[in-house]
């Protein structure tokens, strides 16, 4: 990242904030930040140094021009959306990082810094998630009215699609191929209870057993899109959530179909 | 039945924490999550129960998503977290699921099915399935967006 020319006066160029704006932009926008929030924190920032901001927020691509007040010298950057991801660590810190330089607490040379940090320093344990996104879904079986059997069969076939999704992930499978494998497993574990019939709740575990798949998150930033008019980013996000799902539909099918279990 | 509501709150409370996880929430968040997701979702099961309020799903979430809605609005600013923190991980668990399963099934058994009777059955289930699934989806939206709507400056400035 290029850093300011003069330090001493805390003050980028043009050049210099909107070439920081854009990766600011690419990375919040990619973390899972809602449209509203990117112009708002940006618009916030672009404030602080008597600079004007205008955005053009597309799928995969961030359009940001800056202006002078005077209005008499423009730059412009399209910088692509940063594949990462969903992280609100990052989203909370880049946002606490816009009010920083709104408030003058930092100038822009630690900003950049900061902001180097932020995107380098996120670093989750993934035993731990996969322990608590296990209990979560035999929560959400017994919040469907599942029972014991349902909840520990559920717990399985997620630790199991879980890790599998992990571990495609980890080796940058496609994210599509990812959700049908997982899917495929969890079906097929989530339908021990009605082939061995051990359980009161069967068709809850088979249903509960794959729904950590489901993409909620993008799912609830389209719709949010959507109430601020920001429709083409809200359809985009919608389309990936649908097409997600959809793989989530063909693992289920497919698991279904090979453990021979009806639908209903 | 206390003890059925309570139940579902102490449910709804892990699962929010499970699926806040996935999005990498800052550790801080996580308590602030159990909290609007089991008062929230202990809200809709309370509205729904035929015990007490009795009302259809639909509106029942969309006063547990407006109470959603309110309560992270006013606990972002103690979390210092953007609203949407909170706010998804809590709404997660009202995401419904076996609507979506059961209208995924339905569309498969129209395919299947070679009966007219069989077919209409199944048409039946998948589109009162998948209204019921988009119509929660979308009231859930709305009825927790509406408080960060009113209170803009306080949902805003959150991470101040």
């Amino acid at each position: 990242m290029t850093r300011l020319s003069d330090h001493s006066k805390g003050r980028p160029t043009t050049n210099e904030l909107c070439k920081f704006l854009s990766e600011y932009s690419a990375w919040l926008i990619g973390c899972g930040a809602t449209c509203i929030r990117l112009e708002k924190n940006v618009r916030r920032i672009a404030a602080a140094y008597g600079m004007e901001v205008e955005l053009t927020i597309m799928p995969r691509h961030v359009h940001i021009s800056v202006w002078e007040m005077s209005h008499t010298n423009a730059v412009t950057t399209i910088a692509s959306v940063a594949n990462t991801p969903i992280s609100f660590n990052i989203n909370t810190q880049l946002s606490e990082l816009s009010w920083e330089i709104a408030d003058k607490k930092i100038d822009f040379s630690d900003a950049t810094d900061r902001f180097e940090r932020i995107i380098t320093d996120d670093h989750q344990s993934r035993w731990q998630v996969l322990g608590l996104v296990t209990l979560a879904n035999a929560s959400f079986c017994r919040l469907f009215g599942g029972d014991a059997i349902a909840m520990s069969i559920v717990a399985i076939a997620t630790l199991a699609g879980y890790y599998l999704k992990q571990i495609m992930l980890s080796r940058n499978i496609d994210i599509r191929v990812t959700v049908i494998a997982c899917s495929f497993v969890s079906a097929i574990l989530g339908a021990t209870d009605i082939l061995f019939a051990i359980g009161t709740t069967p068709a809850i575990a088979l249903g509960t057993s794959v729904l950590y798949l489901v993409p909620g998150i993008p799912f609830l930033n389209s719709f949010s899109d959507m109430l601020y008019r920001h429709y083409i980013c809200a359809f985009s996000r919608f389309t990936d959530a649908i097409v997600l799902t959809c793989c989530l539909s063909i693992g289920l099918c497919l698991g279904m179909i090979l453990m021979n279990v009806g639908m209903f | 039945m206390w003890i059925q509501i309570l139940q579902d709150g102490l449910f709804a409370a892990i699962a929010a924490i499970g699926f806040a996880a996935i999005s990498r929430p800052p550790k801080r968040a996580y308590l602030y999550c159990a909290i609007i997701a089991a008062v929230g979702h202990a809200s809709r099961y309370m509205l729904m129960s035929q015990e007490l309020a009795g009302m259809h799903i639909i509106p029942a979430t969309i006063c547990a998503s407006f109470i959603i809605g309110m309560l992270d609005v006013f606990l972002s600013p103690v979390v210092h977290a953007p609203a949407e923190t909170c706010l998804f991980p809590a709404l997660l668990p009202m995401i419904p699921g076996i609507y979506a399963y059961k209208a995924f099934g339905g569309l498969a058994m129209c395919i299947l099915c070679d009966q007219p009777s069989a077919f209409q059955n199944s048409l039946f289930l998948f589109a009162h399935n998948a209204l019921t699934c988009g119509t929660v989806l979308l009231v859930m939206v709305i009825g927790a967006t509406i408080p960060i709507f009113i209170f803009k400056k306080v949902s805003f400035q959150a991470t101040r």
